[in-house]
């Protein structure tokens, strides 16, 4: 049975009524970005305090929770959802959090939980490619960063060490770096093998940088290979926001579970005074501060900034040019799935481990996606029974199609790019949550753009299923793209006001005093998972709220 | 409990009473004899048919049973019937689920009920789906000499990396 890890608790019991909820920065959602800045901005002697709207979770009740699921493909059904605090969930039954406007359905996933949406990822840990951030001086089409990959990359090397990246330089010559990563790459699957093999001479096939350790690394272990990175890797071996949040309160941080904060408040001269939260009973609670930080996702920071309205800012904190919630970008992903001409045994080591990244840049992306094909190694026996009790295949039968599916059925998928459109966006909808708040609702379309890369990665998928010796090749129908929960672009940095919610340092254009962190502030969103950028253009943005002594922040604080 | 008891006899008959040469040729005698009451031997010798496994954890299948009672009073008559028309048609598990679906739908809830038990661990109740067992359901079973039900280690770090070797300890 699944059960929360802790029930609802009014947020601010346990402490004194008398100590004031103040502190010179207050931080808003404590997921890998947010309790990695509340850290830092800790241990260069801030006090601070991090409200975080759901509780607090422990990695050994969602293993729990994982291993009594009675649907364990299901990532988010460990991950039980508050009422006062709801994310998206679609099974058993949708809970409707997310309002879906169309055109095409925007299922995102994440989580509200003390940790936030990593602990459950694949903990890929890739770095932009530099015409990531060039996309429209280079090819004409999105946006340009308004910094480079240059200004960025000792950022991605303080993030890849503070989260523990394990990768090998000669394996990622397209995002160029200074240093090498912090750990080598973890031991490549025997599957993965032979797929390189295999592919080699057609296709480079290498391994994934990821947040998952080869070595003992923040007192934490290597990998054991358990293959459940998704949803939950049982040793922390892998990077996530509960990690985060543990050193940030070994830090100082005070930490504030279920605390929904609902109003960010302005004086008159537009600086945030303080944050409004609700906790789980409803009593509402105001929190002072001198820098306020929203760090709650990218749908749910700003739906925040929606919600705070007033009489001079009437659509919503940040948003005096109405581009809070735009430019909603994620990673929709097609795939083959075939059977190899020799066992593979997909699910022996981590879930994601190897791609091929020739398809990433070109002349082409002026016209089509850019794409990253990615290779599962995900077990493949639990969504083979389903599917043979579906079939209702039984006897000695369903034990030798099992194992021939366990041990030949592969897959590799797309990583497309879709490009920043203002009409695809997070608003609020009319429908209000437990708490009475409005929910989120996202307006979504995937264009010709992205659909253009994947037909073109058509090809490629029969290209190697060729070289694998593939049988009954599977592909997913032409309309038909998962999401990738890669939630980008609602509060893009840039450097003119009217295009973009913050600056180039997370600062509000609106709100001298309002920082915003997260995947939400990247203004595109490339052909990779956005956490470890997300992270890193976090930390540029801490050395903005609180300087350090030259020469850079880059290389402070490191856990 | 003694094999031989008069109690272990009686069982036998009435399950003997239910079937044929065909079915009995197929079942194992041990497991069926082990059940304490005729449903649930008619249980067990349906598990065995519909998983194509001679030996089944009976503690397991008892916890299944008494799960699938619990959500539906009428499983044991239904089981019953079903192994009944196995019997009297002499119908291939592989055929079984086509052959319900086709001619007798009142029933064709009843092998996937009894599969997905065996097969995920997972029983329908009135609270919605319960895993009864992960690592002890047959799909982790089957491939156990190959792969670790997900979210148990490997082995030693990289063990993964060397080729499976089936049939082995692969750790």
């Amino acid at each position: 049975m699944v059960v929360t890890a802790v029930g609802p608790e009014s947020p601010i019991r346990a402490r004194q009524m008398s100590e004031p909820l103040s502190a010179d920065f207050v931080v808003v959602g404590s997921g890998i970005c947010g309790a990695l800045a509340a850290m830092l901005l800790a241990q260069r002697g801030a006090s601070v305090i991090m409200l975080e709207a759901g509780p607090r979770v422990g990695r050994a009740q969602l293993l729990a929770n994982f291993r009594n699921s009675p649907r364990r493909s299901d990532w988010m059904s460990p991950y039980p959802f508050s009422p006062w605090a709801p994310h998206p969930v679609y099974l058993p039954e949708a809970n409707e959090h997310l309002l879906q406007a169309g055109p095409y359905p925007y299922p995102a996933e994440y989580i509200r939980m003390v940790g936030g949406t990593t602990w459950h990822w694949a903990a890929l840990a890739w770095r932009y490619l530099p015409s990531d951030l060039e996309m429209f001086s280079r090819y004409g089409v999105g946006v340009d960063w308004p910094f480079d990959y240059a200004q960025l990359e000792p950022y991605y090397q303080w993030a890849e060490e503070l989260i523990g990246v394990a990768g090998a330089e000669e394996e990622h010559p397209e995002s160029p770096r200074q240093k090498p990563y912090p750990m080598q790459p973890v031991a490549e699957p025997w599957a993965m093998r032979r797929i390189r093999e295999r592919l080699d001479g057609t296709y480079r096939v290498a391994n994934n940088p990821v947040a998952r350790n080869s070595r003992t690394f923040g007192h934490r272990p290597a990998c054991c290979g358990s293959n459940n990175c998704q949803p939950i890797c049982p040793v922390d071996a892998q990077y996530h926001g509960g990690i985060s949040v543990a050193a940030a309160e070994a830090a100082g941080v005070r930490l504030i579970a279920n605390a929904v904060v609902y109003h960010l408040e302005h004086d008159d001269q537009d600086r945030i005074v303080a944050a409004h939260f609700h906790d789980p009973e409803r009593n509402s609670y105001r929190i002072t501060g001198n820098t306020f930080v929203v760090a709650a996702n990218g749908i749910e920071t700003p739906r925040l900034l929606l919600m705070s309205t007033s009489e001079r800012f009437p659509n919503g904190i940040a948003n005096s040019a109405d581009t809070v919630g735009r430019y909603l970008m994620d990673h929709p992903s097609t795939s083959l799935t075939f059977d190899a001409d020799e066992d593979l045994w997909l699910g022996r080591g981590p879930q994601s481990p190897s791609s091929i990244s020739a398809l990433r840049d070109g002349a082409f992306r002026a016209e089509r996606s850019a794409y990253r094909l990615d290779f599962t190694n995900i077990s493949r026996v639990d969504s083979t029974t389903r599917r043979l009790l579906q079939e209702g295949v039984y006897g000695a039968e369903f034990e030798r199609r099992l194992r021939h599916s366990a041990a030949r059925e592969m897959s590799v998928k797309t990583v497309l790019e879709v490009l920043p459109r203002p009409e695809n966006r997070i608003t609020l909808s009319g429908k209000k949550d437990a708490l009475g708040l409005p929910r989120p609702q996202a307006h979504y379309a995937i264009d010709d753009y992205t659909r253009g890369g994947a037909l073109d990665a058509k090809q490629h998928f029969t290209r190697i299923a060729q070289l694998m010796g593939g049988s009954n090749l599977r592909f997913t129908a032409d309309d038909d793209f998962a999401n990738n929960q890669h939630i980008c672009g609602t509060v893009r940095i840039g450097d003119d006001p009217a295009t973009s919610v913050c600056d180039s340092w997370g600062r509000t254009h609106d709100h001298d005093n309002l920082f915003l962190v997260g995947t939400g502030l990247l203004p595109t969103a490339g052909t990779c998972n956005s956490t470890l950028t997300a992270i890193a253009v976090a930390l540029r943005s801490v050395d903005a709220m609180l300087p350090v002594a030259a020469p850079s922040a880059a290389g402070q604080g490191r856990s | 409990m003694d094999r031989d008891s008069p109690v272990t006899f009686s069982r036998r008959v009435v399950l003997a009473g239910l079937l044929t040469a065909y079915t009995a040729s197929l079942i194992p005698w041990a497991l069926a004899a082990s059940a304490p009451d005729a449903d649930r031997g008619s249980f067990l010798v349906l598990s065995a048919l519909i998983a194509g496994r001679e030996a089944l954890d009976t503690d397991l299948a008892m916890r299944y049973y008494d799960a699938l009672v619990k959500q539906d009073p009428l499983f044991p008559a239904a089981a019953g019937a079903v192994l009944a028309l196995i019997n009297q048609h002499q119908i291939d598990p592989l055929q079984l689920q086509a052959w319900l679906d086709e001619s007798r739908p009142e029933l064709a809830g009843v092998p996937r009920r009894v599969a997905t038990a065996w097969f995920l661990g997972i029983v329908d109740t009135a609270e919605g789906a319960r895993a009864l067992a992960y690592e002890d359901a047959l799909n982790a079973q089957i491939v156990s000499d190959v792969l670790q039900p997900p979210s148990y280690c490997h082995g030693g770090y990289g063990s993964w990396a060397r080729k499976p070797d089936p049939g082995q300890t692969d750790v």
